[in-house]
């Protein structure tokens, strides 16, 4: 068993591209965890998807072993944590098996929307905090107008500031000292019973769910029986140990460590993030604070192009949902795109990396509709619904009222962008709520927002109106009332399910006039003329026209042409199976994400 | 399939690789890859500045034309037509051994040249009783002498790139005649004794419009020439046109209006007497062959001035080639030579045949081809043909294609075969990928 008190748990916080996956490169390095030949670039982030995306998407855990300045050797565990808004639970759930924490701001960015939420949620933690200025090597670098603004606007010392290069591995051996004498160790009672806090699991399709795990109390041997407080689902340890940074098997976890739990479960479901492990012959009373279950806040449709392979996307979704509990899925059908499945994710960026595994991971062709939020609509009669997909609104008679999600959202960006940020947040229907200088040029804005205004293209407009300065968080502050209504559109006079949207009504005019010019432009001329309808229940509001197509013939074709034009023609022919017969209209997949970018012009 | 319908690549000796041509092979696309200035929209295999490879790149022509034998001994394939195929079927048993000197622009060859390059033909396929084209340039300084001597070679047929009668439209094609020498130079050709010429047209052109359009097709349809070939201009990616008109530099009508450009070509040199052949081929219908017992009107006819070379492409039928960067097809395979002069005189003068790529078609392939291309016709592909060409049954391959585009209106089909509908001709590409 470990001294306790040569053991340190920490994470590392940033805003993304401000150099968390490169300073724990340099940890595990410099611990000897893996030498700088087998590192493989950016360790951690073992996703392709993880890498292109330059985020981390699920948290690890490290152990390495430092011999520290005083001669002692220390058991280190890095717990990576995800750095995106989509993922906030997760990072509280990692940062709470935590003693402390490296925040990483750039030299020269300095602060962002996001390192403030983090640090928040640190905070709340207890966490210890030790602020890093990082890539001060860099021509931009202004450490010490940073590292006073860490000072002003987070409270931290700024004779506590680390500054390090983490691409050059300068100032990181005083960061492994500043762990060792700054984060506290672990506190728990091992003679209590075991109490070990879940903060990420996996699934093996050999060992089964692996829990990643940090021990609070007590401890546990392999082989033990264990359940989970949360689901009240029971395992067996089949394996334990820690990552060093493989899977490497101990006898024993005991308080204060950190690592795996070979459960042998089926479902990362059943073994969710948060969720408090202890002994089934020997329960805990309580569990650990905090716990919460994973709930999806944005839903879309996702259907197969081809209709044959909505089996094989219903076991890619099964075989996805294995290893990430935050996914939920439900069969739906569409009159326009037949069988599909409605998709719960926690945000934006969730459904992103969701939609790019199917492709990628499993070869399929999808079609995903425009996200939505879930409403809920009061009924005449007086039941309740809730809605989160467009075309299963009620009709308008039955409708008393609908209350949609509402979020605060923090924006902090320079100052000369507080007049750009305040329009954009008010075409998106949001309300100011508070505004803070952070120093004489940069600004926190704070507005309470719909969740529907958000998950369309609010990061992006934010983003390019403020030349990429401004940065963005957001929690969810509850429900309220809104004058809504669904605006469904008519190709070729006939409704598409697909297409209908949720609106407020002050919107619906000026939403339906941009909806139906982008459709005009994004669905090809058809070998009959296509009118493009927007409608308010019977109401049309908005018309466009797509002329049929008049000529499309390749003049010249001879002795040298032919077997090229004919690939040409396959290929032309290919592009087509990738749009989706609605009626006898064929429909691009940009077509169904048109409203994704309405502003955009 | 005879093994005497298959291509056949032998390796001789260590170095040695040559296409030996199956009987029965009337067909040679010869190509000269010669210009003084590329054209800002042409993507052909073309070079400006290496004239002074004339010479030898005509004495590698001749060596691989040699080696492209065709076995003596076997007899020429019958020409009679059988009575039951009275239509177009059998049609490219129908058509004149043919010789196609292309570039390029083939008349920058000095005559001495040009006489080489057909005497070696000539041993493959005999100029006489052949249609022998040459491709010419208004701008190349043709001469009456020139033309009367190309004559006299056995060229019997012209053709012509004037594209347009608009010279600062010329000027933005990078063409080297003004509208003036073209219509020298076909005066020109006429006198020298060419009867058989070809003009060639773009339209949709950079800046143009509907009414100069039609003052075009007014001033050619007085011209009397036996046969005009108008394009709808074709922006290749690789050419300097393209990146112009992607660039925002330049502007070209759009596919209505060339739509309703190509609608007033059929109206005005159908008015004049032409025959359309073809998607973007016309001929003087005044000599037109008394239409086949059988056939339904005589848009089932093809006019004697068609071009019988490229009826051999639109009919599918094997052909051979020689000259850098051209395309043989005898099938299953479709072969082309390389592309760089240089590399081509270098190939041929190691002894080596000059090929760079095979492709092995298969019989879907040679399905879809031979409707890709037949359906270009105006007289459509016969069941007849179809058969003969494919060994299979049209309305049986394709049944649910027929029957989809016949109720889209663009396809026809009768008892004869299947054509494009005149809405079909428009919409060609979407008709013939249902086909590949």
């Amino acid at each position: 068993m470990p001294d306790q008190n040569r053991i340190r748990n920490f994470s590392i916080i940033a805003h993304i591209d401000h150099g968390k996956t490169t300073l724990s490169d340099r940890l595990l390095e410099m611990t000897g965890t893996i030498s700088s030949r087998e590192r493989r670039d950016q360790l951690l982030d073992g996703m392709d998807l993880e890498r292109e995306k330059g985020i981390t998407i699920k948290a690890k855990a490290v152990r390495m072993d430092y011999r520290a300045s005083d001669g002692e050797i220390y058991e280190l565990n890095l717990i990576d944590c995800p750095g995106h808004v989509d993922f906030t639970y997760e990072v509280s759930r990692a940062l709470a098996a935590c003693e402390g924490a490296i925040l990483v701001v750039d030299a020269s960015q300095g602060i962002e929307a996001q390192t403030l939420a983090n640090v928040y949620l640190a905070l709340e933690n207890d966490l210890t905090i030790i602020p890093v200025l990082n890539k001060i090597d860099l021509p931009g670098a202004e450490p010490d107008h940073v590292a006073q603004e860490v000072e002003d606007v987070l409270g931290l010392p700024k004779d506590e500031v680390l500054m390090a290069s983490a691409k050059a591995g300068t100032g990181v051996p005083e960061i492994l000292e500043a762990i060792v004498e700054r984060v506290p160790p672990p506190v728990g009672n091992h003679d209590r019973p075991l109490r070990a806090l879940i903060f990420d699991s996996h699934y093996d399709p050999y060992k089964g769910v692996i829990a990643y795990v940090r021990v609070v109390e007590g401890s546990l041997t392999s082989g033990a029986k264990i359940l989970l407080m949360g689901t009240l689902v029971q395992a067996d340890t089949l394996e334990l140990g820690a990552f060093r940074p493989t899977m490497t098997p101990l006898a024993e976890l005991s308080t204060g460590e950190v690592g795996y739990i070979a459960t042998g479960l089926k479902e990362v479901g059943d073994c969710q993030v948060g969720d408090t492990v202890t002994l089934a012959a020997a329960p805990a009373e309580q569990p650990l604070a905090g716990y919460r279950p994973a709930k999806p806040m944005v839903f879309a449709g996702l259907y197969p192009v081809d209709s044959n392979a909505y089996i094989d996307l219903r076991e890619a979704l099964e075989k996805l949902k294995l290893n990430d509990a935050a996914l939920s899925f439900a069969p739906e059908t569409s009159a326009a795109l037949g069988f599909g499945f409605r998709c719960g994710f926690l945000g934006l960026l969730h459904m992103e990396i969701v939609r790019e595994r199917l492709e990628r991971e499993y070869n399929l062709d999808l079609l995903i509709t425009a996200p939505s939020v879930e409403y809920q609509v009061l009924q005449t009669d007086g039941e309740i619904l809730l809605v989160d997909n467009p075309s299963e609104m009620p009709e308008i008679a039955k409708i008393a009222s609908i209350e949609e999600p509402v979020m605060h959202i923090s924006v902090i960006a320079p100052t000369r962008y507080i007049g750009t940020i305040m329009d954009l947040v008010t075409t998106k229907r949001g309300a100011f709520e508070t505004m803070e200088y952070l120093d004489p040029q940069r600004v926190l804005l704070k507005y309470r927002i719909p969740l529907a205004e958000i998950v369309v293209d609010f990061y992006d407009q934010l983003k390019s109106r403020t030349q990429g300065y401004a940065s963005l968080d957001y929690t969810l502050a509850g429900y309220q009332e809104a004058d809504l209504v669904k605006l469904d559109i008519l190709v070729n006079t006939t409704a598409v399910d697909a297409l209908s949207l949720i609106v407020h009504r002050d919107f619906a005019y000026a939403n339906g006039r941009t909806l139906v010019e982008k459709l005009r432009k994004l669905i090809p001329r058809q070998m009959f003329e296509v009118p493009i309808q927007a409608a308010i229940g019977n109401k049309v509001i908005a018309r466009e026209t797509i002329k049929a197509m008049r000529k499309d013939v390749l003049s010249k074709c001879y002795g040298g042409d032919i077997t090229r034009k004919r690939k040409l023609l396959e290929k032309q022919k290919e592009g087509k199976r990738r749009m989706k017969m609605v009626g006898n209209v064929e429909i691009p997949q940009e077509a169904f994400m048109a409203i994704l970018s309405l502003n955009d012009d | 399939m005879p093994a005497m319908n298959t291509l056949e690549l032998r390796a001789a000796s260590t170095a040695e690789l040559r296409i030996a041509a199956p009987a029965g092979v009337r067909h040679l696309y010869i190509h000269i890859p010669f210009c003084h200035r590329r054209c800002a929209y042409c993507d052909f295999n073309t070079y400006a500045n290496m004239d002074d490879r004339m010479e030898a790149y005509v004495d590698a022509l001749c060596r691989e034309l040699a080696g492209l034998r065709t076995p003596a001994d076997l007899p020429p394939r019958a020409l009679t037509r059988p009575a039951e195929t009275s239509s177009a079927a059998l049609l490219r048993a129908d058509l004149r051994p043919t010789i196609f000197l292309g570039g390029g622009t083939p008349s920058m060859l000095p005559l001495p040249l040009i006489e080489r390059v057909l005497a070696a033909a000539d041993a493959l396929i005999s100029l006489t009783g052949a249609e022998v084209t040459v491709e010419a340039n208004p701008g190349t300084v043709l001469g009456r002498e020139y033309l009367r001597d190309l004559r006299g070679l056995g060229v019997n047929r012209l053709s012509m790139g004037v594209q347009s009668l608009h010279d600062p439209t010329l000027r933005v094609l990078g063409r080297i005649h003004t509208a003036a020498e073209a219509r020298a130079s076909y005066a020109d050709a006429m006198r020298a004794g060419f009867e058989n010429i070809n003009l060639d047209f773009i339209f949709g052109l950079p800046g143009q419009h509907i009414q100069q359009w039609e003052a075009t097709l007014r001033e050619i349809t007085t011209w009397e020439a036996a046969h005009f070939s108008l394009y709808s201009l074709i922006l290749e990616e690789s050419t300097p046109l393209y990146a112009q008109v992607v660039g925002g530099r330049v502007s070209v009508p759009d596919d209505d209006v060339t739509g309703e450009m190509y609608e007033r070509a059929i109206e005005l040199l159908g008015a004049a007497g032409y025959t359309q052949y073809e998607i973007s081929n016309w001929a003087r219908a005044d000599h037109l062959e008394p239409p086949p017992q059988a056939a339904v009107g005589s848009r089932l006819a093809l006019p004697v001035r068609a071009c019988h070379h490229n009826l051999a492409y639109w009919l599918n039928a094997d052909y051979l080639a020689a000259g850098a960067g051209a395309h043989g097809h005898i099938f299953p395979q479709r072969y082309a030579d390389v592309l760089g002069i240089d590399d081509y005189i270098s190939k041929v003068r190691a002894g080596q045949a000059p090929i760079a790529e095979i492709t092995e078609l298969s019989k879907r392939d040679l399905y879809a081809e031979t409707m890709l291309m037949g359906l270009r016709l105006n007289i459509g592909v016969s069941y007849a043909h179809f058969r003969d060409r494919c060994g299979a049954e049209l309305a049986e391959v394709y049944a649910s294609e027929l029957q989809e585009l016949t109720a889209l209106g663009l396809l026809d089909c009768d008892t004869l075969g299947v054509r494009l509908t005149e809405r079909g001709r428009l919409l060609g590409n979407q008709v013939f990928e249902r086909f590949v």
